[in-house]
């Protein structure tokens, strides 16, 4: 090299590579660039990018270029090379087994990778900063490598030896401030969301320090004091300080700097709303507190798609064109004077409006639940409620319900939109058989709710039944030799088509025969059936507002006992009718998927009653009653056979008819504590009374406390309650309570919410109680519990669960059961 | 065993396509499809290939399984686009798609692809012995599309939100020039403007009330003898007499 000079020039005569590697010289020569016969000058562009290029490749570990045999204006060119080692084997100390593979995956240690500087930097920086974000301050990573030795491949080979030492975790011992006057140090860590002091009692976020999220914070502590006024704040240093008891301190010194105020807000280009109406959505007022922050939710929450904002003012009423801009138009000492921009732009109407990915469900059935029309006034807040909307109809997967502005047309005011649409299943097929209760009991349960009834003669709509006009359908069949029962339920949601009256009915029956212990088999002259039909009609209310549902039945059902005796009554012949009224009132604004919902509540109060007949039938309750007292006084044993047919006599005529009234109430709450975790309370009150004291409280319509809260073979209107953590109906008597109240709070935890399953977790704590009588009433005298669970659904099977329950307090009659836990299975929606 | 069986089971392509011809001919699509399936791999590139791909994608098609018969008619006259039956089996795959398409209250993606298949077999063969049915097929499809529109915009009136109706029928009348429903449409839009200029704020009937008689007289106008006539009179003293209401208040 000696004797060149840097710019002379020379005609490459020949290439060669020398060195250590393995790669083929043509290659090598090929890959550089670099050809014979062309001129090359000292120091210059071409034998520059050649270096460059073999450096790029990753391959080599050194790279030198020499001008040999230099004759005149000629010369040969050497390459000479030397081959990264490859990588033979990673050893890994000081973490876990587990962990071990999740590294080299990480870090891409693959036998026979290219073992480059960076590869060894890049892999210690990776796990230093990986065990620093989970707080391990003091972690050393070593990272080593070691020539093979006696390698039988001729290429290099290097053993690495990754040493990590994470050191104890490093917990903030305290946070401190300097500088702060008008903000405290207490309110200033506050404001930082992820790193906080250690304190014993938290729970949820750890003190450790991860620099990143440190960071973050030092934005939120000045954020801090923009929202209080204090508008020039900043952070001037801050410190990491070692303690000797393996923890650190930190120290940030701020400057505050003054405190601002709002001026005067002008509006500038607003003509459909006048100063005073935006002003009042605004609402800052001048010589308010300067908060940028606050100021900026208000022209437009990013976080609340229907908020009040004054964004959503526009967006609500037409204006899809508008634009709001705050400006600072004068800083004059510390008052600042704002002008918001509006342009307002033309209001803007829905000119079409459409549907696409329905292949299964009809027009008719998804048009009349959106709220955006044509020739309506754009409305953002319309369209979000009508992707709810569309989401509770359970016909689409709610997740996927994408609205798709089209053709926004600024001039003439009118936009398309299209609403994308995916089907999901809604039918459930249900079929079972099994032994229990003594024999083989067989189960057949459809239930369609998407199905179409018009098409239930047309053989083509069968795939595999007629879906798409969004009624449904249900059919239920279970029969075993001791008892059949027979139930189907219709619901047609708009009734007629014009409005949203849901229309429903249903029928049932059921029979059950008596155990003959003679034959085991069951005995046909002892049968109690139960017959009873329901017709329901439920409309949407516009007052107070469209969230509300009225709902009225009316349902008779008859009791009729053939030498069939029962705890309900005291004659084992005869017949009691139930013909009963029910209003109730729903608000329900959950939202957005009917399964998980994340938002919103759901209320309802109802009342079911019978007619009062005691008022007019002109039958002596009084006398009945003292009959049935009388000899229900006696011990069974004692009764005379005419004392028995006195007594049955008296309840058959008691309960002919049955006379009674019901009042329930319950409330849902939903809302999204944290990114994904959403917290449900919940409470339930239902009350059962007597018109007439003599009649007494029916032993029918019962409330049964306790379990799982799944109504099992019962036709006698029980309501059944869950309450997890107990026994199924043990905190209610045998014949079932009167007067109930439950609290529930719930925090659920998806763990997916895909279209083939949706997943979540959940943790419970709860507290109910039931009573025979009003008077012995105490709501807040609750047996509690607490537990966790899991629920899946799935399309095609509904939705399964499983709980597990802790009591807290004794099942009644068992002293000493408490703290025991309990396991219960979930079918079927629960509310 | 049947014949049938003997041959599914059997490793001799030549007896398969020849039994698979047999029931081809008989009009057993389902066998002759099975025995296809097995040997259309056998056959690919060979001079046989053309008549037993035609007769695979056949078998699909009187099969009724138009999704699959489409795709293969179509691979059919794109493989072989000199064979005799390319005019057949470009018009059947267009028919297949044709068949595929759902009643009109339901998403229309194949009503359109349909259309558009049509319109490619007619241009290739403009003077096809098909042309009459394809064109009906078309007349169709498109009515198929009026129709969703135009039961759409009835719905709006259904379920009394007139004013969306109205706007519907406009869109209706701009999008389908030659309704076969526009009398209907015509109809339709006057008794869903009159809903709506009876339903009105006293400050806006008057508009609405001319509206709805302009609507009445582009009915009349397109359709003297219009099935709706009487009907459309008596909407039309209505809204006149909504005027007279008005008037009287004054």
């Amino acid at each position: 090299q000696n004797g060149l000079t840097k710019g002379a020039t020379y005609i490459v005569r020949d290439i060669t590579v020398t060195g250590n590697t393995a790669y083929s010289p043509q290659t090598v020569i090929t890959y550089s660039g670099l050809r014979k016969g062309e001129k090359v000058v000292v120091g210059g562009e071409k034998i520059g990018d050649a270096v460059k290029k073999l450096w790029k490749s990753n391959l080599f570990s050194s790279i030198d270029f020499y001008f040999v045999n230099i004759e005149n204006d000629s010369t040969d060119l050497e390459i000479n090379l030397n081959d990264l080692p490859e990588l033979n084997e990673v050893r890994i100390e000081g973490v876990k087994k587990g962990k071990k593979e999740e590294i080299l995956n990480e870090n891409d240690l693959k036998k026979g990778k290219k073992v480059t500087e960076n590869l060894i930097t890049t892999t210690r920086n990776y796990l230093t900063n990986k065990y620093k974000k989970n707080g391990f301050l003091n972690t050393k990573v070593n990272v080593i490598t070691r020539k093979v030795d006696n390698d039988s491949i001729e290429k290099e080979r290097v053993d690495m030896l990754v040493n990590i030492n994470k050191g104890e975790k490093v917990k903030i011992k305290s946070i401190d401030f300097v500088n702060n006057e008008k903000l405290s140090d207490k309110k200033l860590r506050k404001a930082m969301k992820n790193t906080k002091q250690k304190f014993l009692f938290r729970v949820l976020k750890r003190s450790k320090y991860v620099e990143e999220d440190f960071k973050d914070d030092l934005v939120s502590v000045v954020d801090a004091y923009k929202e209080n006024g204090y508008r020039d704040a900043r952070v001037l240093s801050d410190s990491i300080i070692y303690n000797d008891d393996e923890t650190i301190s930190l120290q940030i010194a701020v400057e505050e700097g003054e405190k601002y105020t709002f001026g005067k807000i002008d509006f500038v280009g607003n003509t459909v709303y006048s100063d005073q109406q935006l002003m009042a959505v605004l609402r800052i007022e001048e010589g308010d507190t300067y908060n940028g922050v606050e100021l900026r939710k208000r022209i437009a929450d990013e976080e609340k798609p229907d908020g009040l904002d004054l964004t959503n003012l526009y967006q609500n009423n037409g204006y899809m064109f508008s634009t709001i801009n705050p400006v600072e138009v004068s800083a004059d000492g510390n008052v600042i004077d704002l002008e918001i921009r509006i342009s307002e732009g033309k209001p803007a109407y829905f000119n079409s409006v459409t549907v696409s990915g329905n292949d299964v469900t009809n027009d008719h059935v998804i048009y009349r639940e959106i709220r955006t029309r044509p020739g309506m006034l754009y409305s953002r807040a319309d369209i979000i409620r009508s992707i709810r909307e569309l989401g509770q109809l359970g016909y689409f997967n709610a997740q996927a319900i994408a609205p798709e502005i089209k053709n926004p047309n600024p001039v003439e005011g009118t936009l398309d939109i299209e609403y994308k649409v995916e089907e999901q299943g809604s039918s459930q097929i249900e079929l079972q058989g099994g032994y229990g209760g003594g024999g083989f009991i067989g189960t057949l349960g459809l239930s369609f709710n998407n199905f179409s009834l018009r098409n239930i003669f047309n053989k083509d709509a069968y795939k595999p039944v007629p879906r798409g006009d969004g009624q449904s359908l249900a059919l239920r069949l279970q029969a075993s030799q001791f008892f059949q029962t027979f139930s189907f339920s219709f619901s047609e949601p708009w009734f007629g088509g014009e409005k949203p009256y849901q229309l429903s009915t249903s029928l049932s029956y059921s029979r059950q025969f008596r155990f003959d212990p003679l034959s085991r088999r069951a005995n046909k002259d002892q049968s109690f059936n139960i017959a009873g039909i329901t017709l329901g009609l439920s409309t949407r209310l516009s007052k107070p507002d469209n969230w509300f549902l009225l709902s009225q039945a009316i349902s008779y059902q008859n009791y009729d006992l053939k030498n069939y005796f029962t705890g309900l009554f005291n004659f084992g012949n005869g017949t009691s009718n139930n013909l009963s009224y029910t209003i109730g009132l729903t608000r329900n604004n959950t939202n957005v998927d009917p399964i998980y919902p994340t938002g919103g509540s759901n209320f309802s109060v109802s009342a079911k009653f019978s007619l009062p007949y005691s008022l007019f039938n002109n039958v002596d309750y009084e006398a009945l009653r003292e009959t049935s007292d009388a000899i229900n006084a006696i011990p069974p044993a004692q009764r005379t056979q005419a004392q028995t047919d006195a007594l049955a006599a008296a309840d058959q005529e008691r309960f002919r008819w049955l006379e009674f009234y019901k009042v329930k109430f319950k409330g849902d709450w939903y809302t999204q504590v944290a990114k994904k975790l959403v917290l449900r309370p919940s409470v339930e009150f239902g009350f059962l009374g007597a018109y007439n004291n003599d009649r007494g409280i029916i032993p029918f319509e019962r409330f049964f406390l306790g379990g799982d809260g799944l109504g099992n073979f019962a036709l006698d209107g029980r309501e059944v309650i869950q309450l997890r953590g107990y026994p199924n109906q043990s905190l209610s008597s045998g014949d079932g309570a009167s007067v109930y109240n439950k609290f529930s709070l719930e925090l659920r935890y998806p763990i997916t919410l895909g279209q083939g399953a949706k997943i979540y977790a959940l943790t419970f704590l709860e507290g109910g109680n039931s009573v025979n009588n009003f008077k012995d009433f105490n709501p807040f005298d609750l047996k509690r519990s607490a537990g966790a669970g899991l629920r899946i659904f799935m399309p095609a099977f509904g939705l399964l669960g499983i709980d597990f329950g802790r009591r807290f307090d004794d099942i009644p009659g068992q002293a000493g059961s408490r703290g025991n836990w309990e396991t219960h299975f979930i079918i079927g929606q629960q509310f | 065993c049947s014949d049938f069986q003997k041959a599914l089971k059997s490793e001799d392509t030549a007896m398969k396509f020849k039994l698979g011809t047999e029931y081809y001919d008989a009009g057993k699509w389902n066998k002759a499809h099975r025995l296809f399936a097995q040997i259309v791999p056998n056959y690919a590139g060979k001079p046989q290939a053309e008549k037993l791909m035609y007769m695979y994608a056949m078998t699909s098609y009187n099969m009724e399984d138009y999704f699959t018969s489409g795709y293969r008619l179509e691979r059919f006259v794109s493989s072989y686009p000199s064979s005799e039956k390319r005019e057949e089996a470009l018009f059947l795959s267009a028919k297949s798609y044709y068949e595929l398409s759902p009643i009109f209250s339901k998403e229309q993606k194949e009503t359109i692809e349909a259309q558009e298949k049509l319109q490619l077999f007619i241009n290739a063969y403009p003077t096809s012995q098909y042309l009459p049915e394809a064109n009906k097929m078309i007349k169709e499809l498109d009515f198929k599309l009026e129709k969703k529109a135009f039961e759409i915009a009835k719905q709006y009136n259904t379920i009394r939100d007139y004013k969306a109706s109205v706007k519907s029928f406009n869109n209706f009348l701009l999008d389908f020039p030659g309704a076969t429903l526009r009398e209907d449409a015509l109809f339709y839009r006057l008794k869903a403007e009159t809903n709506l200029a009876t339903a009105s704020i006293e400050a806006l009937k008057e508009d609405r009330k001319e509206i709805g008689i302009s609507y009445y007289n582009a009915l009349v106008k397109s359709f003297p003898n219009t099935k709706y006539l009487d009907e459309a009179n008596e909407m039309k003293a209505q809204l006149e007499n909504l005027q007279i209401k008005e008037d009287s208040k004054k």
